[in-house]
């Protein structure tokens, strides 16, 4: 029952995101649900399920943008693997300190990108100045969210 | 926690060796195949909202379109009222001119019966010289009737009937070098007489100028109410060039574009002589045009 439900909180997270990518994205700016997820999964089940997790929305990611297939997927990862190893330093329960570390993780994620596209597009995959400055808001306040939503279903 | 560090280590690894070759491949275009074809098939908003939106973006042009055929629907009317005024002081203009005529003691000029015809046949080997129309004998067609067409909303002189069957005529246009028409130059109102040519089938020639005339190209050439073919007024083509002067002779000529492109001719009038034994091809009412003899030499 906890893997259909899982399964099910993850299609709907990735429905949440290619809705609002669609249709509430503004100058391209949008907050990236699943990279906050995934970190958000890292701080509270550890690195492994996060990495696996954040691959595979790291692949659908890939596939909404399409620009560099694998990009998203290697990144999510990495995103997943770092805050799952950080964790035991660094208390990534509290919302404070997590959406801090979304917020500092997704502008690595842009410069990482970025990075990526000049070795396998043979050009720096550069966002733009609004989605760069605004995202990792964004994702910051989404990985708030989601926590006091996870903790608020846990204390029940 | 060393077992789940190093299970996570092998786990990176393994992804991001996966990643590294999913970057490598070039998977972009295939993606986006993909992508395309499953948003057209999952997704039909796109689709459905393309054609909403092509739906509601005609709309204003049926709406323009039909404004403007209401437009052009009052303004004909309007045109259809001033038309019927105008039909009505033609009458008493005629009527009026009828009883003139009548103190004065001149001939009342006989009246004509126009009848539109297909253009149905031409002689390749005779291109500017005849060509046959769909109106004979059995709708009141008569030999030497007036044969007219349209250019440019201008009534145009166009030839003459020379034969008549049961069913259809033949037309002998002004550019045969048999037609001769009485005409006068707009200018000076200059009458000589136009007739066709042999050598250049595209032009007419206008002879029998007074020698003493100052004729300018451009000047338009009506036909002559001493015509007895012809009504009065009827525009035959334009001064195309002057001739050098003949010092020999009396009166000089010139060139004649004529008004009529006897090749893209689909339709002409008719204007019969006689009355027609029944009404049933009957466009306009009879026209009252002057026929004074007196010139009929002048025409063939």
């Amino acid at each position: 029952m906890n893997a259909v439900r899982a399964a099910v909180l993850l299609a709907a997270a990735m429905l949440l995101q290619w809705w609002w990518s669609a249709h509430l994205a503004y100058w391209g700016a949008a907050p990236q649900f699943l990279f906050a997820l995934t970190i958000l999964i890292a701080a509270r089940r550890g690195p492994v399920p996060a990495m696996l997790i954040g691959w595979m929305w790291g692949l659908y990611a890939d596939v909404l943008r399409a620009d560099l297939f694998g990009a998203d997927a290697l990144l999510y990862m990495l995103a997943g693997y770092v805050a799952g190893q950080f964790r035991s330093q660094v208390d990534l329960e509290a919302t404070g300190p997590l959406a801090a570390a979304v917020f500092l993780l997704s502008w690595v994620y842009f410069l990482l990108r970025g990075a990526l596209g000049s070795i396998f597009a043979k050009s720096f995959l550069w966002a733009g100045w609004i989605p760069a400055l605004a995202t990792p808001l964004l994702n910051a306040v989404a990985a708030a969210v989601a926590a006091e939503l996870w903790d608020t279903r846990r204390a029940r | 926690m060393q077992r789940e560090t190093r299970i996570a280590h092998y786990v990176a690894v393994c992804l991001a060796a996966l990643s590294l070759v999913l970057l490598s491949l070039p998977l972009s275009s295939p993606v986006r195949a993909f992508k395309a074809c499953a948003a057209y098939v999952f997704d039909p908003l796109p689709y459905e909202g393309e054609q909403g939106y092509q739906r509601i973006a005609q709309a204003p042009e049926r709406v323009r379109a039909l404004l403007t055929a209401d437009v052009q629907n009052r303004r004909l009317q309007e045109e259809l009222r001033g038309d019927a005024w105008l039909r009505a002081t033609t009458q008493s203009l005629t009527a009026e001119n009828e009883r003139l005529r009548a103190e004065l003691g001149l001939k009342t000029p006989a009246a004509l019966h126009p009848l539109w015809a297909h253009v149905m046949e031409r002689d390749p080997l005779r291109w500017y010289s005849s060509f046959s129309v769909d109106a004979g004998e059995d709708r009141g067609v008569t030999l030497n009737d007036a044969v007219l067409g349209r250019s440019s909303d201008t009534v145009v002189a166009v030839g003459r009937v020379v034969d008549v069957r049961r069913r259809e005529s033949t037309v002998l246009l002004l550019t045969d070098e048999r037609s001769a028409v009485a005409a006068y130059l707009s200018s000076g109102t200059l009458e000589g007489l136009v007739q066709g040519q042999s050598q250049n089938s595209g032009l007419l020639l206008m002879n029998y100028i007074n020698s003493e005339a100052k004729i300018v190209p451009g000047d338009t050439v009506f036909t002559s109410p001493t015509s007895v073919t012809f009504p009065p007024d009827v525009l035959v083509g334009r001064v195309a060039a002057v001739n050098p002067r003949d010092p020999f002779l009396a009166s000089q000529s010139v060139e004649i574009s004529p008004a009529s492109n006897a090749a893209a001719l689909q339709e002409v009038l008719i204007l019969r002589a006689r009355a027609p034994i029944g009404r049933e091809y009957e466009t306009e009412r009879p026209v009252a045009v002057s026929s004074d003899a007196a010139a009929s030499q002048a025409e063939r």
